[in-house]
């Protein structure tokens, strides 16, 4: 996340305005995972990625798309509604969003146990993010038949 | 924003948006980033954030940068063949990206990357008509989306097409967000276009979706010197999907 003194004064101005009427949401359960070298890392991402097979984001879309593990640079889009954000970062190297190679060197060092088969994104910019409660306790659930320990998220 | 969630371990970063990493290829950057967000696992015993302290090596090297194309039309002709005449200028770029990076995120629409005079003549067509609700047809390309809210998503390929096109350009100085607004808003035709669709949609004003659109196609403070977002925030949301 910027700092707000790097933005347009405008967009910090409403960014700053969204912040504080966001409702606050509770820590969950504490959970300590296995030790790095041993855990399976999942990334999640909130860029509004997703395949070009995939049906795009939209307004108020409040579901995700599922990236597998193995899905090409050159198949996935971002459809974000947004446009304060800068998408060139991503057309030049994705992994600066979605950091899919960083985390297969970092499993082929050993520094994590693996790369998980499937990796998840949202598109982001919801005022209440208390409305992703379902479809976040969903992929809950799939990471963990999917043997992952850790979800990475990355916020766009 | 994190204070609010209140996540388990987060590591705040100070990097513009759109790069959560820090640098673009730079492995070794975006891995001390993940590095230190994963060390939280073992030294965080309750809900922290932590900052990120160093800054993206290239940031803010791009204060010089300017397009070397002069995109200057002729202001005799139509919006849209000043538009199709611009997209021509920068057509050779794009291909020459696209072969380099094997790839481009040229698509979100529905259209074809060889589809972009059509989207461009689309788009110029709504900024010339002002008529930003009605369907637009245009042969061969398969809408991902209904106006107004395509009009949104034209604009962000037109914008990508344009992107993509700079990307190629000699020199080592690779413009940022701003930079490109400032591109995009202040020398081409594109921009132009962008805030003639943009006054349509305010016209729209019966139209909800129409208004939230407008926020959608303009960064803040790139419409009349200020926010493209309306003050109402009662706008249609599809809780469905």
């Amino acid at each position: 996340m910027v700092r707000l003194s790097d933005l347009h004064p405008v967009e910090a101005e409403h960014l700053a305005a969204r912040a504080l009427a966001m409702p606050a949401i509770g820590p969950g359960e504490w959970v300590t995972p296995l030790p790095l070298d041993q855990a399976t890392v999942a990334i999640v991402s909130t860029a509004g990625l997703h395949r070009r097979i995939d049906p795009p984001f939209t307004v108020g879309s409040l579901d995700y798309r599922i990236i597998p593990g193995d899905t090409q640079f050159d198949d996935l889009v971002l459809s974000h509604i947004s446009a304060n954000f800068d998408r060139s970062a991503f057309g030049q190297d994705p992994n600066i969003v979605f950091p899919i190679d960083r985390l297969r060197e970092f499993a082929s060092s050993g520094e994590i146990g693996g790369v998980a088969r499937w990796h998840y994104s949202f598109m982001g910019a919801m005022p209440d993010p208390s409305q992703f409660e379902k479809a976040g306790e969903e992929i809950g659930r799939l990471m963990a038949q999917d043997g992952v320990d850790i979800a990475f998220l990355v916020p766009i | 924003m994190s204070e609010a969630v209140i996540p388990p371990r987060a590591l705040w970063v100070p990097f513009p948006l759109g790069r959560p990493l820090g640098a673009v290829d730079d492995s070794e950057f975006q891995k001390n980033v993940m590095r230190t967000a994963f060390r939280l696992l073992d030294t965080a015993v309750e809900p922290t954030i932590e900052d990120y302290e160093l800054q993206a090596p290239g940031e803010g090297s791009n204060e010089n940068w300017s397009c070397p194309l002069n995109l200057t039309p002729e202001s005799s002709g139509s919006l849209t063949e000043r538009l199709l005449a611009e997209v021509a200028l920068l057509r050779p770029w794009a291909i020459e990206t696209r072969r380099q990076r094997g790839r481009t995120l040229f698509g979100a629409s529905g259209a074809r990357e060889d589809q972009v005079d059509e989207l461009a003549r689309a788009f110029a067509s709504v900024a010339e008509t002002g008529d930003v609700t009605s369907e637009l047809v245009v042969d061969d390309v398969a809408w991902a989306f209904e106006t107004p809210l395509l009009l949104r998503h034209i604009a962000d390929d037109l914008r990508t097409f344009y992107h993509e096109a700079i990307a190629a350009q000699p020199g080592d100085t690779v413009p940022d967000h701003d930079a490109l607004n400032q591109w995009i808003f202040g020398e081409t035709v594109l921009g132009e276009a962008l805030l003639s669709v943009a006054d349509g949609l305010t016209k729209a004003s019966d139209s909800p979706m129409a208004q939230l659109v407008r926020g959608l196609l303009i960064p803040e403070g790139h419409y009349r010197g200020g926010s493209a977002f309306p003050q109402q925030t009662n706008f249609p949301i599809n809780q469905e999907t």
